[in-house]
């Protein structure tokens, strides 16, 4: 058992986390088919979107058909990542029936961890990896339809700017979640899904003003069109930094806003 | 008909709802999203120019009046409906001396207005800043106003036939999961009908999706000729009467083998 001190040993704690996640869903089996249906579903209408955008037109602003199904990966990779294990454990925390509402976040306060570390991993949905499985597919089909050897520039920018959006993406939901602690009903999190949902397409794809909107105050433009423009090579090096700095800055402030929320739950009942 | 009963179900339904309409905000907010993509998409891919007979703003007009339309149209019945009968609340509604199907058309007024108290002004102020091009003739209303109707119909008897699968198995998710997926492709929102691929448009017009959104959307922005909006209409009706005719007898048969379980 890990000692009361130190939040590396909750890296230790994730192989538990993992296997009473998988026990708990391994009760629904039903459920299995359902989701390995949807996820079919939901790939089917994200490639069949972007082949009948592109099958009126050869590329809107730089874009075309391969380059946008690349970033269509990068979205699906990203989402399932985040359906893997921030997003159920913050999830959780929200709602009519959620945590903060019903006063059960007093057992994760209670624990001798670090609380939003414990928070973010505590849930497990391993199903997820089928989803992970499904984005890396599309994406590699993508690369290999746009037919260009990638230069080593290309490939580092990538890995520098898909590490930067997963921390962009965490600290967002970081920040949605702990409005919770100000406002428990509502259900924060689901208004920041319909924004993701936008990451689906490139920024280049919107009008100035909301392509300003959701590369900076709301940047899921960062997540998934940086990573992207990094590939085709049309990604500047100074929006590279940006996003770096852009991903330091969001976590801190996702880290303050969650403790100072901390400190305003009192619970439920008397 | 028990005119007072209803009254008094419609106003308990709207109070309860508005009770909780942060959620139903919440819940409006993300079913227009994918149609605003696409309305964004669209309006710059076509640019300055035009894309299968739509420029950018008819596209935007589409759109617009699409969000519109899929709002007011949309099945609820899944919740007002599916839900009850799993958990068996269901017993409190049959034990009415109403038709239980007064209480799914209460919550759908309910329901409806509550959305639209979201979508109106956000949609008049989109209307301002991206300026639809589109010209209403008498005509054209009363004929998108007919065709809303029957969509309307339509997709609240389908929801509701698929609903009342929950006497039968507890979970028919993957059939509404379905039924999603076909709504984003054939019923004008991934792309208006026009500018599908051939084997996905002659799918449109022949299964019952495209009757549910795009149909009226397409009378009132789009120049559908007089022989197209009689077949639409057609088709549109031929439709709901088997939606009805499946809901009656999937009704009919489940309530029979229905055992009230739960309180």
């Amino acid at each position: 058992m890990p000692d009361l001190e130190g939040n590396m040993h909750i890296l230790r704690l994730i192989p538990y986390f993992i296997k009473v996640s998988f026990q708990e869903e391994a009760a629904y089996r039903a459920n299995f088919f359902i989701s390995l249906f949807t996820s079919v579903l939901n790939l089917a209408t994200g490639v069949l979107g972007i082949m009948i955008l592109f099958g009126q037109i050869d590329s809107i602003h730089g874009w075309n058909e391969a380059s946008t199904m690349a970033l269509l990966g990068i979205y699906l990779m990203v989402t399932a990542l985040r359906g893997l294990f921030i997003g159920p454990g913050l999830d959780a925390l929200a709602g009519m029936d959620g945590e903060i509402w019903a006063g059960k976040f007093d057992f994760v306060l209670l624990r001798p961890l670090n609380t939003q570390a414990l928070v973010s991993l505590r849930k497990w949905r391993l199903f997820s990896l089928f989803d992970l499985l499904l984005g890396l597919g599309v994406f590699i089909l993508a690369l290999a339809k746009m037919q260009t050897v990638l230069s080593a520039w290309q490939i580092f920018s990538f890995v520098i700017a898909l590490f930067s959006g997963l921390v962009i993406l965490y600290a967002i939901l970081l920040i949605f979640s702990a409005l919770v602690f100000w406002s428990p009903g509502v259900l924060f999190t689901w208004v920041f899904d319909g924004l993701f949902q936008m990451a689906r397409y490139p920024m280049g794809m919107y009008p100035g003003w909301l392509r300003l909107v959701l590369t900076w105050i709301i940047p899921v433009g960062m997540i998934t069109t940086i990573p992207a423009e990094a590939l085709t090579g049309s990604l500047e090096p100074v929006m590279l930094v940006a996003s770096l700095l852009l991903a330091a800055a969001l976590f801190a402030a996702g880290t303050a806003l969650f403790q100072i929320g901390l400190r305003r739950y009192s619970s439920a009942s008397s | 008909m028990n005119l007072r009963g209803v009254k008094a179900l419609i106003r308990g339904l709207w109070l309860s709802w508005m009770q909780y309409r942060s959620f139903f905000f919440v819940l409006a907010f993300g079913w227009m999203i994918p149609p605003l993509i696409y309305l964004l998409v669209w309006s710059t891919a076509a640019g300055d120019g035009s894309l299968g007979g739509f420029n950018r703003g008819a596209f935007v007009a589409y759109y617009l009046v699409l969000i519109l339309v899929n709002q007011i149209t949309y099945a609820q019945v899944n919740w007002t409906v599916g839900d009850l009968i799993r958990c068996g609340q269901i017993n409190h509604i049959l034990l009415r001396p109403l038709a239980p199907v007064y209480d799914a058309l209460a919550s759908e007024v309910a329901g409806k207005t509550v959305y639209l108290l979201f979508d109106l002004p956000i949609l008049a102020i989109l209307a301002l800043i991206m300026k639809p091009e589109v010209t209403f003739t008498w005509e054209k209303v009363g004929l998108f106003l007919l065709a809303l109707l029957l969509a309307w119909m339509l997709r609240f008897l389908w929801g509701y036939w698929i609903a009342l699968l929950a006497f039968w198995s507890a979970r028919a998710d993957a059939l509404l999961t379905l039924q999603d997926s076909l709504i984003f492709l054939l019923a004008g929102q991934v792309a208006p009908v026009a500018l599908l691929p051939g084997f996905l448009q002659s799918a449109a017009i022949v299964l019952p999706f495209r009757y549910m959104v795009a149909f009226p959307v397409e009378i009132l922005t789009g120049n559908l000729g007089r022989a197209d909006i009689a077949a639409g209409f057609a088709i549109q009706i031929l439709w709901t009467t088997l939606a009805a005719v499946l809901t009656v007898v999937i009704w009919r048969r489940g309530v029979q083998r229905y055992a009230g379980f739960g309180g």
